[in-house]
């Protein structure tokens, strides 16, 4: 099904032009919203393009990437708060 | 039965990618930085759960693999489950840097500002 | 910090066990024997922070029900506040009139609270920023993108009306 290839490849792409306001944004909280949508765009065309090939090796990748997103943002967020 | 199975999956894949481009766009686009939060929310609800769907049917219909589907099942709760405690936290701290530095954030009632500010 | 309990060490190496068993899908003795031990170190240092009170309070299966009716009441409201927030994004981000608004809440306890908050936060359009208490009444401060009422109740019934009923079913 070649949709499922189409679909990764779009959602690629939504996550590359996140890095135009992770490089530009004004604040640090600007750069950490558009690094956390980065990771969870990243997990869907991880899915999608674990099942155009078929290969169950991607979706370890995926998994990791969605345990470990929430810690860094955690992390800069009590930064940013001033309690840590 | 396939086609149909088919067609469903190629409507979650469009309809996921919407919402997912609608949240992109909105933090491209959005004026500050509370704005651009509410806006990327759209893309770990509708489109991970639209795309998540799509990949279990794609998985136990075509694959016939249950631990692709499970682990994709759990990949989206993980999502659901941490994303809104990663969103408040850096809520908080967004707002508490922006009263510490550069007042760029404009709020028209401003209770908590009025609440902790004195 | 609350003593370590026998009940709350239970509750969570079941929930660690289920997690490890779903993420491996493999059955074969090993694989178990390494589940049980690494859940089991978990659950020792962590089930002090994670089960107050009554541990196996979801083991009682009106309120597996009740949850699973509240998860089909939160998706509704999920689908409505996408689409309304998909329809600002579209028309050029325009329309926008952020506040923060100051919501009280009947919620009493710290689950319900948690429950309430992120499902308020999950939806696209609202952010629960702090919870504070004054005389015994719990207040919510939520970042609204579109203010449309400014006064506690009126904003409060916009927000959370169908979502805090379902919560007080789930958790009082």
């Amino acid at each position: 099904m070649i949709e499922l290839l189409i679909g990764a490849v779009f959602f690629a792409l939504m996550a590359l032009s996140l890095v135009f306001r992770v490089a530009k944004g004004p604040s640090a909280a600007d750069r950490m919203v558009a690094g956390d949508a980065c990771d969870n765009l990243l997990c869907c065309a991880m899915i999608l393009f674990s099942m155009y090939t078929g290969r169950g090796i991607y979706l370890n990748i995926a998994l990791v990437g969605a345990f470990l997103g929430i810690i860094d943002t955690m992390l800069v967020g009590r930064y940013l708060e001033g309690s840590l | 039965m396939m086609i149909a199975v088919r067609l469903l999956i190629d409507v979650l894949i469009v309809v996921g990618a919407y919402f997912a481009l609608a949240g992109t766009i909105g933090i491209l686009k959005m004026p500050d930085v509370l704005c651009r939060m509410q806006a990327s929310t759209c893309i770990p609800t509708l489109g991970v759960i639209c795309i998540s769907i799509a990949g279990i049917l794609y998985a136990a219909c075509f694959l016939h693999s249950a631990d692709n589907a499970v682990k994709i099942a759990v990949i989206a709760l993980m999502i659901l489950f941490t994303n809104p405690i990663g969103s408040h936290v850096i809520a908080k701290g967004a707002y508490k840097a922006d009263q510490r530095g550069a007042k760029n954030l404009k709020l028209n009632p401003d209770d908590y500002g009025r609440d902790f500010n004195e | 910090m609350q003593k370590t309990r026998f009940s709350a060490v239970l509750a969570t190496f079941i929930l660690c066990m289920v997690v490890w068993v779903l993420i491996t899908w493999s059955f074969t003795v090993q694989e178990l024997a390494a589940g049980v031990l690494v859940s089991l170190a978990t659950a020792v240092f962590s089930s002090r922070f994670f089960a107050h009170g009554d541990s196996f309070r979801f083991f009682n299966p009106v309120k597996i029900f009740s949850l699973l009716g509240y998860s089909v009441t939160f998706f509704s409201e999920l689908v409505k506040a996408n689409v309304n927030m998909a329809k600002v994004v579209y028309g050029g981000c325009k329309a926008v009139k952020p506040g923060i608004v100051k919501v009280p809440t009947a919620m009493q306890s710290d689950y319900g609270l948690a429950l309430l908050s992120d499902s308020i936060t999950l939806t696209p359009g609202t952010i629960t920023m702090d919870v504070a208490e004054e005389n015994g009444q719990n207040y919510l401060y939520i970042h609204w993108i579109d203010v449309a009422a400014e006064s506690g109740e009126a904003a409060g019934e916009a927000i959370k009306g169908s979502l805090e009923k379902g919560t007080r079913r789930v958790f009082e």
